[in-house]
């Protein structure tokens, strides 16, 4: 198991060796410059001859890739263009942040979405069915930056039971902490819960036309006994290792609800430092980002026999 | 030949409708999609404008007929280049395996991490403000996830007894990719491929929305529903009609997908 | 009722840390500010929070000439090479200390060292023209500032925003190890708190000293701080900010000038549109083998209705202006009220006469919230396909546009230049040796020295002169469409009462809220 696991973490360094260059180079070949955005429409040359030579930019991209990845190999990610502030801390404080709604919001809308992908394939092309798709379907195509807005319209505004604006850290006090995460959350679980429900009527149809299936309906057992014992363990599977793959594109789309709710964290974050050409907080969000997703997936794939009998960890 | 499923019906209307939109539009709209008006500014719909106007007093219909082509053709060029790219990696990986397999993951990898909205900025600067590089970006961003299915089902494919068989035979790889295994990925690409392509409709919207997507004065549903945000007390009808179009859409490509994936999975056939 | 839940928390955290009977009150900030060091690192959005906290020696007035701030007096040797400010001898910095010479002596040379980075290092150290040569504290109260040439510009300069009004500092604002710590300054309010990302809290310094005068004027005259904790929250959304302003989570915003009708209909708030010196123009690139051609440009300057065109952009809330010099100035009279003339027939007279024969001209705009760039450029496009010049619009995310301006790789670009009080810094924005820096848009050397000359005499009807001269020359030249002066937009809590914003920037002191 051990060395199932450090080989993994191995086989992820080129991976985080190539995202790292192809974020630095990248972020270079867009045109912007953030010394000229800082000084706006007043950008005497001087000026710029010096905001340059303080963030280091006056030299060749090469020579910058090699200082800023050795600074890297020793843990130090450089500090930010706009606010000066270290990047390490300011990346992990965001990531907290999202991780703690991405999480939350990831976990409901896997148990929302499994029973109710079982319940639609059980009932294939019955009513039922159809009823289900229709509004994951509904869910799905509706962006997040309009479901939300209409939350907070109904719930912040002519309800009045949630506040509209503004951020409580959870170390500051948990139960405001949660007043304000509820709205993001929701927002993501009715979106989530749209792309997984498809994906569990698809694997549950599958696994149903499986020879054991048949067996166990032949000894009797009733559908709900069958769709619990067995279509459950083996259709969550492939759910599993999709959910792998949500935590990886929410965070590059959870910027949205972000914003929307304004909550501080690590994909409005990257939003901002794009737009503001911040490079040293990109590349430290982007190498990070890429960190996580191998460490979910790994640990997606560890966990992926206990849910699936037919696959064992190598 | 059974009757046809209603599923099929619906979702077939449902996609025919959009398609003959989309090619109207290319030959006539009741107005100039881009003309402004300066006394039609969020006119509600009327006979005149039939779905009201926008904050320049353009036609919505104009513009949703217009859009309906533009935000097509992204998805389609998005999950047609993705599948082609996506495949392609994917088989490749799982067929040869070994150091093919392990440099091609690491990238493949490298791509899952990064994100589309840095992507789609990128390749907006190299390839100028238009359609094409949301399209190259979005398509660059989902073709990991398709090599990764892809990859899947070859090597678990690979060992099979049709495929030893064709080495056997003394067939070229390719003879015994192309023959043999590519079609047996098709049932999962199908699921991931109309998933794609609403994926890309929404990713374009939001795009839009953090300020990325194409650029305007062009129309897609995408920028229309992003841009009608801040009239949605004043100009509801500015999103209602773009979201509902893009509802829709999804709906009927879903539909029509789970038909045909169900149609085509030789495990699924004689069910 | 149903707002029971929030209000029990806004009273749970109200009761922790506030006194009873304190006033609060919320402002939006579109984005978080980029730190609280003055002039160092900053943009418009951190000077309109910084600047209620810090004060420069010399401040801009209303209409855009420099007074005396933390000076009581500015006195200007005959040769126009010392500057001698006597210092207000009861102003106190938030720590409770006095402020003295050695603070002004200490602020300045912690400015001019280039480790500080300070933004306007370059104008004061010789290499944009003018030097500081010397400055030397005779006494507690006084300063004096010898510099090279006599220059019109030194006062305006060291008044300007993004130089952080070159804000006196009191030591303790920096650590032990020589980093930036807190604004220590001697503003109507004092720093309490800067959560990233999420808020700043400023609070009310009891012990501020107003400077002379009736009102407001600009950064000076009267300033009184009423307002016992006042918190600045991030909130990126502009439709969310709406939300807030109808429950009162915030109770101060600038908003989209889209907006307006919206919430005016709302009883509960006030809706203030202010007028500033930001300029929003239609540049040519006069090196463009195209748009080189001063009849092609003046034939576009005479085919756009400027009335209707401001009307769409900005909302019906702006007026058009042609000229450099805002509608606020002391310098704007009747000469610079003389714009364009939309005349269709003489415009397709300059086109017929013109080397334009139906080429597409690419116009740059960009989507910037709450900047009319995309506006302007989808009415000029309307405009001009009238007349039948081509324009096809290309829309740019705001770096990348700023690039291209920077380069000055564009044929016309929508664009909004930040406000400048002063006319001749104003001019200075736009006009210059294209040769030397691509960015600049006006390049006519009688122009250019007509702008020197203003940089340098201080006599203020001297100066009207050159201004109005310069004015028709632009209008004759047509570099670039000066259309109309920016506005912001702000929406107030109808309980809060002289809320009176300027230059974009909100202004916290005189401003008092009912319970």
């Amino acid at each position: 198991m051990i060395r199932f696991i450090s080989k993994r973490l191995l086989t992820a360094l080129p991976t985080l060796l190539i995202v790292a260059m192809l974020v630095f180079v990248m972020i270079r070949l867009i045109p912007g410059d953030p010394a000229a955005l800082m000084l706006g429409d007043r950008t005497d040359p001087a000026s710029l001859a010096d905001l340059h030579r303080r963030l280091g930019l006056d030299q060749n991209i090469a020579t910058q890739f090699v200082r800023w990845f050795g600074h890297v190999l020793r843990g130090d990610l450089g500090a930010s263009i706009r606010t000066g502030e270290p990047v390490l801390p300011l990346v992990v404080n965001r990531f907290w942040v999202s991780a703690g709604i991405v999480v939350t919001a990831v976990a409901l809308a896997a148990l929302i979405a499994v029973p109710a992908g079982m319940i639609a394939a059980w009932r294939q092309n019955e009513a039922l069915d159809v009823g289900i798709v229709s509004a994951a379907t509904l869910l799905l195509s509706i962006p997040s930056f309009w479901l939300g807005l209409l939350l907070l319209y109904a719930f912040g505004l002519k309800l009045g039971w949630l506040p509209v604006v503004g951020y409580v850290a959870f170390s500051e006090n948990p139960f405001a902490a949660l007043l304000y995460i509820v709205l993001p959350v929701v927002t993501l679980v009715l979106h989530e819960t749209g792309v997984l429900i498809r994906m569990a009527r698809a694997s549950t149809l599958e696994v149903l036309r499986l020879d054991y299936i048949t067996n166990a309906r032949a000894k009797g057992l009733s559908e709900p006994a069958i769709l619990v014992r067995h279509a459950f363990r083996n259709a969550f599977g492939p759910t599993w290792t999709l959910i792998g793959l949500v935590f990886g594109n929410l965070f590059a789309g959870i910027a949205v609800i972000e914003t929307v709710f304004t909550i501080p964290g690590l994909g409005r974050l990257l939003v901002d430092s794009i737009f503001g050409r911040d490079y040293p907080v990109i590349q430290g969000c982007l190498l990070f980002i890429a960190f996580t997703y191998v460490g979910t997936n790994l640990v997606v794939d560890l966990l992926y026999p206990l849910f699936d009998p037919r696959v064992t960890a190598q | 030949m059974s009757a046809l499923k209603p599923n099929v019906v619906i979702g077939g209307v449902l996609v025919g409708v959009v398609a003959l939109a989309a090619l109207v539009g290319m030959i006539w709209t009741p107005f100039n999609p881009l003309a402004v008006s300066f006394t039609a500014r969020l006119a509600p719909p009327s006979e005149l404008h039939w779905l009201g106007a926008d904050e320049f007093g353009r036609d919505v219909l104009s513009r949703l007929m217009v859009a309906a082509a533009t935000s097509a053709r992204i998805s389609l060029l998005t999950v047609v280049g993705a599948l082609f790219a996506g495949t392609t990696v994917g088989l490749v990986a799982g067929y040869f395996q070994g150091w093919t397999d392990r440099i091609l993951m690491a990238l493949n990898n490298a791509l899952l991490a990064f994100p589309g909205i840095l992507l789609a900025l990128g390749l907006l600067a190299i390839m100028g403000a238009n359609e094409y590089g949301i399209i190259l970006a979005l398509g660059v961003a989902y073709s990991p996830s398709v090599a990764r299915v892809v990859r899947g089902a070859v090597l678990s494919l690979r060992e099979t007894d049709f495929v030893a068989a064709s080495r056997i035979m003394d067939n070229s790889e390719i003879y015994t990719i192309v023959r043999h295994i590519l079609p047996n990925c098709i049932a999962p690409l199908i699921v991931l491929a109309t998933s794609m392509f609403g994926w890309a409709l929404l990713a374009e919207s939001a795009l839009s929305f953090l300020g990325l997507g194409v650029p305007p004065p062009a129309a897609t549903w995408g920028n229309m529903l992003a841009a009608s945000r801040p009239f949605i007390a004043q100009a509801v009808w500015l999103g209602l009609f773009p979201g509902l179009c893009i509802s829709l859409t999804l709906m009927g490509i879903n539909l029509l997908g789970d038909a045909l994936r169900d149609r085509l999975d030789p495990r699924m056939r004689g069910v | 009722m149903k707002r029971m839940l929030v209000t029990a928390i806004v009273v749970a955290l109200s009761m922790f840390g506030v006194a009873q009977a304190a006033t609060r009150v919320t402002v939006a900030l579109t984005a978080d500010i980029r730190s609280t060091d003055p002039g160092v690192n900053r943009d418009d959005n951190t000077d309109g929070v910084i600047l209620n906290i810090v004060e420069g020696l010399v401040g801009y007035g209303e209409g855009g000439d420099v007074k005396p701030l933390l000076a009581k007096t500015v006195d200007v040797s005959p040769d126009g090479l010392a500057y001698t400010f006597k210092l207000r001898p009861d102003v106190r910095f938030h720590n409770g200390e006095t402020l003295n010479s050695s603070d002004v002596i200490w602020s300045w040379n912690r400015y001019m060292d280039p480790k500080t980075g300070w933004r306007c290092l370059a104008d004061f150290d010789g290499r944009n023209g003018l030097k500081v040569v010397s400055v030397e504290a005779p006494d507690a109260e006084t300063v004096i500032m010898h510099i090279d040439h006599a220059s019109a510009m030194f006062l305006d300069t060291m008044a300007r925003t993004d130089c952080g009004m070159t804000a006196i500092l009191n030591k303790a604002s920096i650590k032990a190890d020589g980093s930036w710590d807190h604004p220590i300054g001697t503003g109507p309010y004092k720093f309490v708190d800067w959560k990233r990302g999420r808020s700043v809290t400023l609070a009310r310094f009891e012990s501020y000293v107003s400077p002379a005068g009736a009102g407001f004027d600009g950064y000076v005259g009267l300033k009184t701080p009423h307002i016992d904790n006042i918190e600045f929250q991030v909130v990126p959304d502009p439709a969310t900010v709406k939300l807030a302003l109808s429950t009162k989570s915030i109770n101060i915003a600038q908003v989209l000038s889209s907006d307006v009708k919206e919430l005016k209909a709302d009883p509960n708030l006030v809706v203030l549109s202010i007028p500033d010196s930001s300029k929003n123009v239609l540049l040519f690139q006069t090196k463009d083998p195209l748009l080189a051609d001063q009849k092609l440009r003046r034939g576009i300057a005479a085919a756009l209705d400027y009335e209707q065109l401001v009307d769409m952009a900005g909302d019906g809330l702006s007026r058009p202006n042609n000229s450099a010099v805002f509608q606020g100035s002391i310098y704007f009279d009747d000469v610079q009220r003389e714009g364009f003339k939309t005349d269709l027939s003489e415009a397709q007279k300059l086109l017929r006469e013109s080397s334009y024969k139906g080429q597409t001209i690419k116009l740059i705009a960009n989507k910037r919230s709450p900047m009319p760039s995309f506006q302007v450029a989808v009415a000029t496009q309307a405009m001009l396909q009238a007349i039948g010049v081509n324009v096809e619009i290309e829309v740019l995310e705001w770096a990348t546009q700023l690039d291209r301006y920077n380069s000055g790789n564009y044929q016309m670009m929508s664009f909004s230049y930040s406000g400048r009080l002063d006319p001749a810094m104003s001019y200075e924005q736009f006009a210059g040796d294209k040769t030397k820096q691509l960015r600049k848009v006006w390049d006519n050397p009688k122009a250019l020295a007509l702008i020197d000359r203003a940089e340098l005499v201080s006599n203020q009807d001297e100066r009207r002169k050159i201004f109005d001269a310069l004015h028709l020359m632009a209008l004759n030249d047509a570099p670039l469409l000066t259309l109309y002066n920016g506005l912001t937009v702000w929406v107030h809590n109808k309980l809060i009462s002289d809320f009176k914003p300027w230059e974009g920037k909100p202004r916290l002191w005189n401003m008092r809220v009912d319970d």
